[in-house]
């Protein structure tokens, strides 16, 4: 594919040079085939019937990126959306960062693709201009047609693919005018909708190819140990099984079907040498998680003098903030299909991370990258567990090994029991007030697990010592005296990122003991935070507008009636909590949160109201969907399950004792955007992290109790 | 290996299984091809396998095909021959999926739902969705779909 564009684009440019020779005749209207269409660039292509195919290089896993970036495309190209075909791209030369992660898709994507979509629409004008003998200036593109404003000719896009293909490629086109977008910014349902409502999307467990066996592996339960010894006797009599083969990370049986996989798997009697963390516990990796939070640790941000200012503060406050191990839980388990052959390899996978699918698939079998071929399925449910390559290396393995295609199926149990946790973590605050009550010194100290899923422990190494805690290091508060602290610790267990990664414990510790400090000074929360965003934000790593995150506080408040009384409800004590959050520097949140407790501890979040600075928005029925996830995510996180670990096992293995947020307790959500912006800034994680602190934050609102652990138990609320 | 016979869709199959308890999941995606029937769990927690047999929403991972033989079903590919289905038209007009997986149990549930109750109640859909997952938090755009597929069905 990407070849082909190439060649296309060579092709164009040597033909441009011959044009005054000769003009190639127009495609005739409707005249349907794809061989010689017009590709300007490795981001989309239109057949002679006027088809237009524009690339998506990110992986759709829910957030809409597909729409979001073909939005974007369809704007300057002029293109007719309802025509729209939508293509994933494979990692080649073509595409240099197919990650999708941290929010960037539309971000990074933003002004590439424009320029892609500006120069086709530059070169089908040309074309039209050329074939009518007119001024280029008195002609324009509407809707997939080029317009001759003085005549009212017309001719398509499809007609004008040959003419336009032996054009040069303009490398620096004129961008619209966001002033003049007719798609970007208004809302569009999901490209591929009408495919996930027939039953039609298919995504990586749904991928079939010829000759496809199936496999189940079993994998050592606890993480470090490995298979001593197996007997396949009876799983190998179970009918469909077609082999049982030894690999790395454990034993697989493959099959005809999936069930006879998963079967045989469960016929297997594998002896595992657990190796040294065969009893390990959830209170063993807390003990470790306290036992480095007592030392200090690499100090990422410094302002003025904090222990002297504590020590000279007449009133200080303390606090320790913990969360839990999460699982990522995506309702499609992890799976891949694997086609092996000699110096070569063809992987199908949902992944948010190709390029690294295609490295550690290169790295296993000896061969170059580009001999590894990997195609991204549409992704059921992502959330940064699918950057990992864990699943997609062992089903080349497993191919090898069987020299057929093979579909690895995760069952639910191994997806929880492999997971890349989120680590549990804990955040120390100290804060000295003045005798006025004013804030004078902070400091933030986040303790928690290295993210295995990046790569080995190193104790002479952090993670990006410069930007962690996130949350705690982009305090965007103004404190006289200010630290935050960074301390992370070798995991044991697999881990990795987790939406929205450190920033929901930290933006829970932090928001949470702000409130406390709100309480102890008899200040307002919303008021207190106004009066801390005024003066420059001095920290330049990760700029913030305090400015701008006080609109979007008073945004939020005034949404949600910050202030005004709360509708009773028997029986229920009722709070409303707000909490804000600056993203990396770029999208700037705030939330309200209305909840009320029962007399057994049982929290009820009723309202979400969302306000949000967030640069201009592609899509805004994508934006409010993305809100509605991230209120979901950061409520299953603030009330609900929690991953323990038992004998060096992740203890919980389905839906039922890792419960999620359910339809009956999702709460209204309200979405309020801060109108304006020239670009994107971000969506997809940033509504996370103030839920669960501004749930707190009504929880103490509403009892009195502070909530200093997430995820909240109703124990801890009783009346 | 036994013989099973069952009808998907309008359509009767004859299916050969070595296991009587292979699931009902895995005959649809392994061997009828319909692979719209998603896989979640194996233990009937999810949702997302859920299937119409005859107008009842039930678990196909929970059905072996022993139990099956004889019987109707229906999953999304045989919703509607074009997807206009009121449910999977309201799904759209409400731009319910994020990333779609759970989303044929969770428009399946909403046929049987709305077939015995046509116009639910807020805590009717909740009940009715309460043993199904969805990881992307949809539940906000799934309840109005609901609604919004009741007036489907009642305008016409």
């Amino acid at each position: 594919m990407s070849a082909t564009r190439r060649d296309f684009l060579r092709l164009g440019s040597l033909a441009g040079a011959a044009l005054a020779l000769r003009v190639p005749i127009l495609a005739a209207p409707g005249k349907a085939g794809t061989r010689a269409r017009f590709a300007p660039n490795q981001w989309l292509s239109i057949a002679p019937d006027g088809r237009v195919t524009l690339v998506v290089a990110r992986s759709e896993m829910g957030q809409g990126v597909r729409t979001a970036l073909a939005m974007i495309l369809a704007e300057e190209l002029e293109a007719d959306w309802k025509g729209i075909s939508i293509e994933q791209a494979s990692p080649g030369p073509d595409y240099e960062d197919m990650n999708t992660g941290g929010s960037d898709s539309v971000i990074s994507s933003w002004t590439p693709l424009r320029k892609a979509g500006a120069a086709a629409r530059e070169m089908l004008i040309e074309a039209a201009a050329r074939a009518w003998k007119v001024e280029r200036q008195t002609c324009h593109a509407e809707n997939g047609f080029v317009v001759h404003a003085g005549s009212g000719r017309r001719l398509s896009y499809g007609a004008l693919v040959p003419v336009s293909s032996t054009l040069p490629v303009p490398t620096d086109p004129p961008l619209k005018d966001p002033k003049t977008f007719r798609l970007v910014g208004t809302p569009a349902r999901r490209i591929d909708g009408p495919a996930i409502v027939s039953g039609k999307a298919l995504y990586g467990l749904d991928t079939r190819v010829p000759e496809m066996l199936f496999a189940a592996i079993a994998r050592c339960p606890v993480a470090g140990g490995k298979a001593s010894g197996f007997d396949a006797a009876s799983a190998r009599k179970i009918a469909g099984v077609r082999g049982v083969f030894e690999i790395g990370n454990g034993v697989a049986v493959v099959a005809d079907d999936t069930w006879a996989a998963l079967s045989g798997r469960d016929a297997l009697r594998v002896t595992w040498d657990e190796g040294k963390n065969a009893s390990l516990s959830t209170e063993e990796l807390w003990r470790r998680l306290d036992e480095a939070a007592a030392r200090s640790g690499h100090v990422s941000r410094k302002e003025g003098d904090p222990a002297a200012a504590l020590a000279a503060a007449p009133t200080r406050l303390t606090a320790v903030y913990r969360d839990a191990f999460q699982a990522h839980a995506t309702v499609e388990p992890m799976n891949s299909i694997a086609r092996v052959s000699a110096g070569a390899c063809e992987i199908w996978t949902p992944t948010q991370n190709p390029q690294r699918v295609q490295k550690a698939a290169a790295k296993l079998l000896g061969v170059a990258p580009e001999k590894v071929t990997v195609h991204v399925t549409l992704i059921g449910g992502g959330f940064g567990r699918r950057l990992d390559a864990d699943y997609a290396t062992e089903a080349v393995e497993v191919a090898r090994a069987a020299g057929r295609p093979v579909q690895v199926v995760w069952s639910r149990k191994d997806d929880f029991e492999h997971d890349r946790l989120h680590p549990a973590g804990r955040a120390d605050l100290e804060a000295g007030l003045d005798a006025s009550g004013r804030i004078v010194a902070w400091t933030q100290r986040f303790t928690t697990f290295h993210l295995s899923m990046f790569g080995a422990f190193d104790p002479n190494a952090l993670d990006s010592p410069d930007v962690n805690p996130w949350g705690g290091y982009d305090n965007p508060y103004a404190i006289p005296n200010l630290r935050a602290e960074w301390t992370d610790v070798e995991s044991p267990i697999h881990t990795g990122a987790w939406r929205a990664v450190f920033y929901p414990p930290n933006v829970f510790a932090r928001e949470c003991f702000l409130d406390e400090i709100a309480a102890r000074s008899g200040r307002d929360p919303l008021a207190l935070r106004r009066e801390l965003l005024t003066g420059d934000f001095a920290f330049a790593s990760r700029p913030v507008d305090r400015k701008a995150l006080a609109a979007v506080l008073d945004l939020g408040a005034e949404k949600a009636g910050w202030g005004s009384p709360l509708p009773e409800r028997a029986g229920r004590r009722s709070g409303r909590g707000i909490a804000c959050n600056v993203y990396h520097g770029r999208t700037l949140v705030a939330q309200v949160a209305e909840v009320s407790v029962g007399a057994a501890g049982d929290v009820r979040v009723h309202r979400i109201v969302c306000a949000a600075d967030c640069g201009l928005v592609v899509n805004p029925l994508g934006l409010e969907g993305q809100v509605d996830s991230g209120v979901a995510w950061g409520l299953s996180y603030a009330l609900k399950g929690e991953i323990t670990i038992r004998g060096g096992r992740v203890a919980e293995t389905s839906y039922r004792d890792y419960p999620l947020l359910s339809v009956g307790e999702m709460p209204r959500v309200e979405v309020h955007t801060v109108a304006g912006g020239s670009r994107p800034s971000g969506f997809g994680e940033m509504p996370v992290p103030p839920v669960a602190p501004a749930v707190g934050n009504a929880i103490f609102a509403a009892t009195g109790k502070r909530v200093r652990r997430v995820p909240i138990r109703p124990g801890d609320l009783k009346a | 290996m036994a013989r099973f016979a069952l009808t998907v869709n309008g359509r009767r199959h004859e299916v050969d299984a070595a296991d009587p308890d292979m699931p009902l999941l895995w005959v649809l995606r392994d061997r009828l091809k319909l692979t719209g029937t998603k896989y979640g769990c194996g233990m009937g927690v999810c949702g997302a396998c859920t299937v119409l047999k005859g107008r009842e929403a039930v678990r196909s991972c929970q059905i072996p095909i022993s139990a099956a033989s004889g019987l109707r079903f229906t999953t999304i590919e045989g919703l509607s021959p074009d997807g206009s289905h009121p449910c999977q038209r309201a799904w759209l007009e409400e731009d319910v999926a994020q990333c779609g997986y759970c989303q044929p149990g969770m428009i399946l549930e909403a046929v049987a739902l709305l077939d015995g109750k046509p116009g639910p109640s807020d805590g009717d859909i909740d009940t009715a969705f309460s043993d199904h997952v969805c990881r992307c938090g949809t539940h906000q755009r799934l309840r109005r779909a609901v609604h919004r597929a009741s007036e489907i069905r009642g305008a016409r």
